[in-house]
């Protein structure tokens, strides 16, 4: 266990003042304290080295980038969109095979000449050549650090090529150093998403009975597949998916919704709360990863519609495949029973894991969030005390009004009040409340203290993403990436348990490990000295 | 040969290459004790980790100066300098490279200037900062990479007395390419300084307890003798002047240079090796003579199957013009050749190579759309390059022997071997049973078709 002085010792290596820094982002759940207090979502340490990336990976890498019938062209320099290419590994499959984007990395490739003149001249011509070429129905443009610098105007841009050829061209100034993190750039997203995209379709009502969107659910590895099925084999209609596997003709219309579900709170929420006041549609808070919260979204899910018939279609589903998938859990269980996990992802799988950990007996000791907020942290009834400053002022907050057709009240005040009580209706309690006492949360953990930590608290499995991956499998530490499940998945519903806990079970099992000695193999178990006078009496 | 000037349209689709910084920080790890520092927003740092990790499973650590808004008005020479503080407290490098990028360069920061004052600020005497002016707009990584080179070089090496060590400037090959460069050389007795050496620090043994700078890389000391070398091996033909550390050494020391192509088949590894010879007065060793004899026998055994081979060429352009003289050697048709970055050079080389020939194309500052295009037209039946090109597999259906950087679909890309005779051994072996796969899995049915089934009346 790791206390105050051990993490004292590890923060020492710092200089006086990023000490103070780094210990207000570091917390040891203590249960006997209300509200822990943890810093998040402000700037990194210069030379520290974070796992953090910038604005434009979380606008074009994350939000848009999954949408698969829009070309994201790449307004700067290759070396951005180069980075940002399928990188996340959400999957996509279109009805019309033409008309899937996502293999493809679209950038206008700006040279020196461009950053001095400006670049604007040369987006026309390419978003000209994208049409020409891909005729898409949308075109999405993301901006690079050079871009905001010289002043391209892209906004004007994008709204001439939507003069120009009639389809939905938005722009987004995500220069990679707005903000503090990728999280900015899901804000910018969001605010383009809402303004521009949702709405757009021609919808009026929601084509069937119990219409929702699922937002914040990118498919990796088929997370969304394995959701959408689950959802619609209990006769949910799925309008748009955001943005996992996701089209602009679905997000178009995602207006008519009666439900918004969040499964990545971080990344989506400001969509979420926006339709709510635009479309008066009332968002969830589920997390579809793990057994038990799986059960306990599709059971909120069904509470809010209320209909006895689907509650108990839902209780039927659950206790089938309950019945089906806990056997097969068994010997997974066997393997990893008793062991500990590190869980430092994201914005909201550091949090979404450790049920599934749990359910495998495997202790989260550690978890912590790269860009989330403290709301992810603490839980949203924190937001009003967070303090503004500058990083966050410079990504503005879009203030949406009700849209005077389209707004529906889909909850009388008298049922959302008595829905509040029983499930997390527009709110989102946060990973602390999570965390059993004596565990750590880290925010923004860094490479050193990854090391030290790992070090101290000796996990037997450390999930992370790539760039961590390494360093623990050096170590000797098996390591189960969860943010692109190494090529694996889906992780999402009972089906997707089942492959993680043969993957960690693979993971702790694997013979490899056998040819590692163990740093006290070669030390003598006893230590001694030869006292003179021994070797004479014997 | 058809030399095909601008295929360049503005869009990019599909780039062939990554940008400037992200070659640089690979020239870095070949140092010893080295970290980087990038100068700018830190998704630039978190990007290359990312892919580079991607390719060498190994842990790739670059810190970053976090510039945010209010840097980008004010200047980020504060967050530059608190980087390096934090950097040089947890790591103790031994020489750390400053990298800049799109944003420091277009706001004007100097890092060059930044790193003076830096070191006058905390009185550190002559601590190596290297500072690499390296904008993502600037060039593609093989640049990035040979300039940060020869920066290395130029802050480090020193007039020394002459002596009989040679310098060799490798490109950008794999960690166990450098192993058997370093082997060869051994082997015949060569005293070499070799750089950058990222042999071990990016393909390093699973060791105890966990080291935070992996070891290995070009030493200092071996980095400050350079100057006073007999001579200088730098296997490229495609770098450009202004680039290359063997002109800089030539240049400021006059080390003479000896310019050899990257040594991939059996005409580039008898040039190397002959060099050698000459340099050192050494004969070729045994081994190496039967290591050349197997590479012969090998290719006759092979050369009926590659007979049949169309290649598409594409990646970094000294890679491309090794692996374009491999096929030539064995009776491939480089019908494609083509780099994401201009090159001259790989333009002129390739005239000289397939001098005679109509059915090869050139093409620099490209993309794999453009690609994609020529190696349908010149119907290509191999595609050799690195995992972006696996498109041409899904798309076109050309079979993709991976090569070069970056291989992300598949392990091993640091551990391939394609230098040296049985090297190139290895990787014609690659291409030969490419085509023997093509060709086994479909030819029955084909010769049926063509030999059997469609005719009528002739039986």
């Amino acid at each position: 266990m790791l206390n105050h002085n051990t993490l004292d010792e590890i923060l020492n290596k710092y200089p006086a003042k990023e000490k103070r820094n780094r210990k207000k982002h570091i917390l040891i759940k203590n249960i006997t304290q209300e509200n822990q207090e943890i810093e998040a979502n402000t700037r990194t340490i210069p030379g520290i080295i974070s796992s953090r990336g910038c604005a434009f990976a979380g606008c074009k890498g994350v939000v848009l980038g999954p949408l698969k019938d829009v070309v994201n062209i790449v307004h700067g320099p290759i070396g951005c969109g180069y980075y940002a290419w399928l990188t996340r590994r959400n999957k996509g499959v279109s009805k019309a095979p033409m008309k899937n984007f996502l293999p493809y990395c679209v950038s206008t490739d700006m040279q020196e000449s461009d950053i001095v003149f400006g670049g604007e001249k040369k987006l026309a011509r390419t978003i000209d050549e994208v049409v020409q070429i891909f005729q898409p129905q949308a075109i999405t443009i993301s901006a690079t650090c050079p871009v905001g610098l010289i002043g391209d105007d892209i906004q004007a841009v994008a709204r001439s090529a939507r003069e120009k050829y009639g389809i939905n061209v938005t722009a987004y100034s995500c220069e990679g150093y707005k903000g503090v993190s990728q999280s900015a750039g899901h804000h910018i997203a969001n605010n383009g998403l809402t303004e521009h995209v949702i709405g757009a379709g021609d919808m009026e009502e929601a084509p069937q009975k119990y219409t929702v969107n699922i937002l914040g659910e990118y498919n990796i590895g088929g997370d969304g597949w394995v959701i959408k099925k689950m959802l619609e084999e209990l006769g949910y209609h799925i309008q748009a998916v955001m943005t996992g596997d996701g089209s602009f003709e679905e997000l178009s219309n995602a207006h008519v919704a009666e439900l918004n579900l969040v499964q990545c709170h971080r990344s989506i929420n400001y969509i979420a709360s926006m339709l709510e006041v635009k479309y008066g549609t009332p968002w969830l808070k589920i997390n579809f990863i793990g057994i038990r919260s799986t059960v306990e979204a599709l059971r909120s899910l069904a509470l809010y519609f209320g209909e006895r018939e689907l509650i108990e279609r839902t209780e039927d589903y659950i206790t089938r495949e309950l019945a089906r998938i806990e056997p097969q859990l068994l010997p997974y269980r066997r393997i990893c029973a008793g062991k500990t996990a590190f869980c430092y992802v994201g914005g909201s799988r550091g949090h979404h894991y450790q049920g599934l950990y749990e359910e495998l007996g495997i202790e989260t000791i550690l978890a912590g969030y790269v860009f989330a907020h403290r709301d992810d942290y603490e839980g949203r009834q924190v937001i009003p005390n967070i303090k503004s400053d500058s990083d966050s002022k410079n990504i503005p907050d879009l203030h949406v009004a009700p849209d005077e057709n389209r707004f529906r009240l889909k909850l009388s005040p008298e049922r959302a009040a008595e829905l509040k009580d029983k499930i997390a209706l527009s709110t989102y309690a946060g990973m602390i409340q999570d965390m059993k006492d004596g565990s750590v949360i880290v925010d923004d953990l860094n490479h050193f203290e990854t090391e030290e930590l790992i070090r101290i608290l000796k996990p037997d499995i450390f999930s992370s993403g790539i760039k961590d991956k390494y360093v623990v499998q050096k170590m000797g530490i098996p390591s189960k990436q969860l943010h692109n499940y190494d090529y694996s998945g889906p992780y999402a519903g009972f089906e997707g348990a089942l492959n993680f806990a043969r993957d960690v079970a693979m993971s702790f099992a694997s013979p490899t490990w056998n040819y590692i000695e163990p740093p006290w193999a070669h030390r003598p178990l006893l230590e001694g000295t030869l006292v003179k006078g021994d070797m004479e009496n014997a | 040969m058809e030399a095909i000037k601008t295929m360049r349209h503005s869009v990019i689709e599909n780039p062939c290459h990554a940008c400037m910084p992200l070659g640089a920080i690979l020239a870095f790890k070949g140092i010893q004790g080295a970290m980087v520092i990038i100068h700018g927003s830190q998704g630039c740092s978190t990007y290359m980790r990312r892919h580079i990790s991607e390719h060498y499973n190994e842990p790739i650590d670059v810190a970053s100066s976090s510039i945010t808004e209010p840097g980008t008005i004010y200047g980020g020479s504060v967050h530059l300098k608190k980087g390096l503080d934090h950097l040089i407290q947890v790591y103790h490098p031994e020489l750390i490279g400053i990298l800049s990028t799109c944003l420091a360069e277009t706001i004007g920061e100097d890092i060059a200037r930044i790193a003076a004052e830096y070191t006058v600020e905390r009185d550190m005497g002559a601590y190596p900062l290297v500072s690499v002016p390296t904008p993502g707009y600037g060039g593609g990584h093989s640049e990035g990479y040979f300039l940060a080179v020869r920066h290395i070089i130029a802050r480090i090496a020193r007039p020394v007395p002459k002596h009989h060590r040679i310098n060799v400037i490798v490109p950008h090959l794999t960690p166990a390419e450098v192993r058997e460069i370093k082997r060869i050389m051994d082997l015949m007795g060569v005293d070499y300084i070799l750089c950058p050496d990222y042999s071990e620090t990016l393909d390093s043994p699973f060791a105890r307890p966990y080291q935070k700078i992996a070891g290995g890389g070009t030493s200092l000391q071996e980095l400050a003798m350079m100057g006073g070398a007999s001579a200088t091996i730098e296997m490229s033909r495609c770098v450009e002047t202004h680039l290359s550390p063997g002109r800089y050494l030539a240049g400021t020391f006059e080390v003479p240079l000896y310019n050899s192509p990257v040594p991939v088949g059996i005409e580039a590894t008898d040039l190397f090796v002959n060099l050698l010879k000459e340099l050192t007065g050494q004969p070729l060793p045994d081994v190496l003579q039967r290591e050349r004899g197997r590479l012969l026998d090998g290719m006759i055994d092979s050369h009926k199957y590659n007979a049949e081979g169309r290649a598409v060429i594409f990646g970094d352009p000294d890679m491309v013009l090794a692996v374009s003289s491999i096929c030539m050697e064995n009776g491939i048709v480089p019908a494609v050749a083509a780099s994401g970055v201009h090159s001259k050079a790989l333009e002129l080389e390739m005239q000289t190579l397939t001098a005679g020939r109509t059915d090869v194309a050139t093409v620099t500052e490209t993309d794999l759309a453009v690609i994609r295009d020529l190696a349908v037209k010149a119907e290509a039946n191999i595609a050799i390059g690195h995992s972006d090109g696996r498109y041409l597999t899904e798309r076109e259906g050309i079979p993709l022997v991976r090569l070069g950087f970056p291989i992300h679909d598949r392990v091993g890309g640091q551990r391939l071997v394609s230098v040296g005779y049985a090297g190139t051994m290895m990787l014609l072996d690659r291409i030969t049973n490419c085509l023997l796969d093509s060709k086994l899995s479909a030819y029955r049915p084909r010769m049926l078709k063509k030999y059997y089934s469609e005719p009528s009346g002739k039986f």
